[in-house]
């Protein structure tokens, strides 16, 4: 499973460090968040931390409301955080779908410009932007994730073409549906199912009742994917610390993945 | 949608791509398995290949997208590097159903790509963001 997220929960499991991070290449990994709105907001956080701090990376965070505090104790998270460059996380705020669209539109005016473009590009709670009608139009919603994936493979076209040619941009999107939390329900959603489209990993986080616990599903939703789904467990620790782990069985699979994409040899 | 079919879909345009720039026409069997895989709209589709109704846009950036014109003038922008287009077609068969692979318009951007039958057209920076924010798909 070569996406961001698998980045992050590795970089927050016991034991680990940074050193052997790398941003996983040579597959589309384009992520859809699913789970509480808190700990969505919390993962998407960190992932935009991790990306910035550990792999100098440029991150775009679009979300409807600023941040009013830390969702994560981010110095007990990352011990030794160079608050210097916590300068590559761009917040922009919009409040409608339309305000959402055009900046996501206008990215590639940047492109020529700037030295180096987002690497990540994070959409924090896409249900808020989606309010009246736009409940239930799946038209809306392919439009930005369309948009998004487009703008993806055009920021990751322009990175290649620079430097040594190793540069790509992926999309993280966190939504909240109405089935959600109901994995074995029947009833397919409509809005899911047109982000599994254009997303090609899903993370489900689903809380284990009152125990600040929850457990963690990856899985791709690339349909000539060979790969397996994977299982983590995520606890808050006191003070907001992140933690994950493996689920056993799942951790060789996933140490087998990272090797894999050091080498850069996955493909969708 | 059956992922084998879209890959039978992508080789079926790689297939017209081919012999189209072989032989500057479409022969009978690629006709016949365009219109088995995509349905009645493979018909409609060549019917805008026919009128050039697909454009490529480009702008310094070097983004891309395609704009189709539909037959009641409309403009319709299509993603190059993923499918999507916003006409209730689009909407209704292939995200609410889950029906068809792909609307007229997108079938029509495909076909035309790969037979090299786009209009090109430049635009600006500031353009190309109206255009790929859909602000451009009032009639012309």
């Amino acid at each position: 499973m070569a996406d961001i997220l698998g980045v992050v929960f590795r970089r927050f499991a016991p034991g680990s460090g940074t050193t052997d991070l790398v941003f996983p290449s040579g597959v589309e990994g384009n992520t859809l968040v699913l789970g509480d709105v808190n700990i969505r907001r919390s993962v998407l956080f960190l992932s935009a931390v991790t990306a910035a701090t550990d792999l100098g990376l440029k991150v775009l965070f679009f979300t409807q409301t600023p941040f009013q505090s830390l969702p994560v104790s981010l110095r007990a998270s990352v011990p030794g955080l160079k608050l210097e460059s916590l300068k590559n996380v761009k917040f922009v705020y919009v409040k409608t779908l339309e305000e959402l669209v055009e900046d996501v539109a206008s990215l590639h005016e940047l492109a020529s410009d700037v030295a180096s473009p987002p690497s990540l590009i994070i959409v924090d709670g896409l249900e808020r932007y989606l309010q009246g009608p736009l409940q239930d139009d799946p038209g809306p919603v392919a439009h930005v994730a369309a948009l998004l994936h487009d703008t993806a493979a055009f920021l990751t076209q322009i990175q290649q073409s620079r430097a040594d040619g190793q540069g790509l941009c992926r999309v993280m999107l966190s939504f909240q549906s109405e089935c959600e939390g109901s994995r074995d329900s029947e009833v397919p959603d409509l809005l899911l199912s047109v982000l599994d489209r254009y997303l090609q990993v899903r993370c489900t986080f689903e809380e284990i009742a009152g125990q600040n616990e929850w457990q963690v599903y990856l899985s791709d939703t690339c349909p000539s994917s060979a790969h397996q789904g994977q299982q983590w467990h995520m606890g808050q620790q006191a003070g907001g610390v992140l933690e994950f782990r493996p689920v056993i069985g799942e951790g060789q699979q996933i140490l087998d993945q990272r090797d894999k994409s050091k080498q850069g040899n996955e493909s969708c | 949608m059956d992922s084998s079919l879209l890959s039978v879909a992508e080789q079926l345009l790689k297939d017209l791509q081919r012999t189209y720039s072989e032989t500057n026409k479409v022969p009978d069997d690629l006709l016949i398995a365009l219109r088995f895989v995509f349905g009645p709209c493979a018909l409609q589709a060549l019917d805008l290949v026919d009128q050039r109704s697909v454009t490529s846009v480009s702008s310094p950036s070097s983004r891309k997208a395609f704009q189709v014109l539909g037959g009641s003038g409309r403009l319709y922008t299509c993603f190059t590097s993923c499918h999507y287009c916003p006409c209730p077609a689009f909407t209704f068969s292939v995200l609410r159903r889950n029906e068809s692979l792909m609307c007229k318009h997108l079938l029509a951007a495909c076909l035309s790509q790969a037979m090299g039958l786009c209009q090109q057209e430049q635009v600006s920076d500031q353009q190309m963001t109206h255009i790929l924010s859909g602000q451009t798909e009032a009639s012309t």
